[in-house]
């Protein structure tokens, strides 16, 4: 397999003596859903966002089909990757089929209008996402798991082998998160999308995701099959918090356990006086 | 897909607009202390036009105030479509980033000053408010830029930040000076339409129209950065590019329209808003619709402006503000369950 995105000995800093990242090294298989996950502050938004173009690394390459990714215009980048992020409420009311239709702006011809096959493709995106039936309302008035599919759509119309997301599930129930990664999975099965995806669950990334990139505090990363990476011992070292771990087939799945649960490990008085 | 702007939508649109423009600014040229005629204008054209009084106050009174008050109209609309998009806001208008204040403090030290000379037939009140303007908002950005790349808070705080150190400098200057000159800055501020030389007209009809034609260009760019500029980005937009020509041209032909009437208000204001509520936010339509509006709403204002109190005049100020408020507010309650930003 060929690595669509190839990543070598990474560091990033917000402050020079202070790196989020560091010397972080791995490639992305072309056609493979990945996931990063990691605690809070690991880096794993900065990594998106240097993937993406947003931040610029201070030492180390990506590189994104073998050409390094600052030498990419931003058209050009985006023909490549395209990115779902955790986006601001929208101030406009522009509906949601002229919101997925942006990702066109690129190629609107010379009078600023889309073409036909621009409307085909947003069309495809708009059905894999399922979002066909609300396309004509304001995305304002949808609901957070709406605009979700909607922001993916976008993405989607871009067109690009590469699918960057970031924490695509925040602020969804259950029912709408694994909406979402069935869409993602929809995406790399039927589209061959390369798939990468932040997020706090691992336990739907060890249901849905191929490979996983585990950062740690610190700069600490692992990265790896799933299975392999997301192993009990590695997951408890990472988030330093104890987890019950169980299984469904040979998929492993977590759940934390905090000083007060039920179920915890660690010596607990206090609750029960209360 | 019926739902999507399409050229032929948009043709249209903009030419039942600008009909209605004509209308407006033929009615509101009829319109005045003395009765003018369309007949007696033209039916003697051939003869010396100084016996002709209906030419006279036609072409030298009503007209160039009419194209002065599309032209100042336009501009501010379409500034403040531009800035209520760049700045993701939509309580911006074209004066946020300081440009009131800017113009109001170089007006006030050209009438300090006591300057007596004409550039290309502006007097020096003009000429300093509009470098008053540009230098703030330049000014105003260079602030902006050095709180980070995408902030637009740095740059809204300092706009407000700027607006309010110039407004207090020009107090100080007020306080220090004679009420005659304090009395015609004051008018000057307020917003204020008058006969214009049909060359600065021209001159500033065409900066604003290319302006507005260069805007268009730019226009679903502008869809993409409402949504902010790292998504605007990473859908292929240039939007560095994008926002510094932007931003040049919002403030350039607001300063244009600051130079010639002094600050109007309202219009850039509650004009995007009004055309937003009722066509929607898609700034292909959104920029040469409210141009359009703009200039209607300027035109009719300044008529009401001159005629209301005959033979004394309001300024036009005033009349935009007491006019538009009940009108944007009615929009507002008829058209808010549509609005995304209200809910």
């Amino acid at each position: 397999m060929s690595s669509i995105i190839k990543i070598d000995n990474l560091s990033f800093g917000y402050t020079s003596n202070d790196m989020v990242l560091e010397g972080v090294s791995f490639n992305v298989e072309t056609g493979i859903f990945l996931a990063i996950a990691g605690p809070n502050g690991a880096g794993k938004s900065t990594l998106l966002n240097l993937i993406s173009g947003t931040l610029k690394s201070q030492s180390g390459t990506i590189r994104i089909d073998d050409t390094s990714i600052g030498s990419y215009s931003p058209r050009k980048l985006a023909e490549k990757v395209a990115v779902v992020r955790q986006e601001h409420a929208p101030i406009f009311g522009f509906s949601v089929i002229e919101t997925v239709m942006m990702a066109r702006i690129p190629y609107y011809g010379s009078a600023g209008f889309e073409r036909q096959v621009d409307r085909d493709i947003v069309n495809e995106a708009l059905e894999l996402t399922d979002t066909t039936h609300f396309a004509s309302r304001p995305i304002t008035s949808l609901s957070s798991g709406e605009r979700q599919r909607v922001f993916i759509a976008r993405a989607l119309a871009q067109n690009s082998p590469v699918l960057l997301l970031d924490e695509p599930t925040n602020f969804l129930d259950p029912k709408h998160q694994v909406n979402i990664f069935d869409l993602l999975k929809a995406a790399q099965r039927e589209k061959g999308k390369t798939i990468v995806a932040v997020t706090h669950d691992i336990n739907l990334a060890a249901q849905y995701c191929d490979q996983a990139l585990l950062l740690g505090t610190g700069g600490s990363f692992k990265s790896g099959g799933v299975q392999k990476v997301l192993s009990t011992e590695q997951i408890k070292n990472t988030f330093q918090v104890d987890f019950f771990a169980g299984a469904i087939g040979t998929e492993q799945f977590f759940i934390p356990l905090g000083k007060f649960a039920k179920y915890s490990t660690q010596s607990k008085d206090s609750p029960e006086k209360m | 897909m019926s739902q999507l702007l399409t050229p032929g939508k948009l043709i249209i649109r903009i030419t039942l607009a600008l009909g209605v423009l004509l209308v407006v600014m033929l009615a509101c040229s009829m319109v005045g202390s003395e009765k003018v005629s369309l007949n007696a204008v033209f039916s003697r054209l051939g003869d010396e036009t100084t016996t002709n009084p209906d030419y006279e106050i036609f072409v030298r009174v009503r007209l160039p105030r009419i194209i002065l008050a599309c032209l100042v109209g336009a501009a501010l609309a379409c500034s403040g479509v531009v800035f209520q998009a760049l700045l993701r806001n939509p309580l911006a208008d074209p004066y946020i980033l300081g440009i009131s204040s800017g113009a109001g403090l170089g007006a006030m030290i050209a009438v300090i000053s006591g300057l007596n000379w004409t550039l290309w037939g502006r007097s020096p009140i003009a000429v300093f408010a509009f470098i008053g303007a540009l230098g703030t908002v330049w000014l105003v950005w260079l602030i902006g830029r050095l709180t980070g790349k995408y902030y637009v808070t740095g740059l809204l705080l300092a706009g407000v930040v700027v607006n309010a150190f110039f407004s207090a400098l020009i107090m100080f200057l007020t306080s220090i000076t004679k009420a005659e000159h304090v009395q015609s800055t004051i008018f000057w501020l307020m917003g204020n339409m008058t006969e214009e030389d049909f060359l600065v007209l021209w001159i500033g009809t065409g900066c604003v129209v290319g302006g507005m034609i260069a805007l268009f260009f730019i226009s679903p760019q502008l869809n993409a950065l409402s949504f902010g500029p790292e998504v605007a980005r990473s859908m292929g937009v240039n939007t560095g590019k994008v926002r510094i020509l932007a931003f040049a041209i919002a403030a350039g032909i607001t300063a244009i329209a600051v130079s010639l009437s002094g600050l109007v208000g309202f219009v850039g204001l509650v004009v995007p808003h009004g055309v937003r509520l009722v066509l929607g936010p898609d700034h292909r339509q959104l920029l040469p619709i409210s141009g359009i509006m703009g200039a209607i709403f300027l035109v009719a204002a300044d008529t009401l402006a001159r005629t209301i109190i005959t033979p004394a005049q309001l300024p036009v100020g005033v009349v935009t503000s007491i006019v538009g408020g009940p009108f944007f507010l009615v929009l507002l309650v008829k058209y808010s369950r549509k609005v995304s930003w209200l809910q």
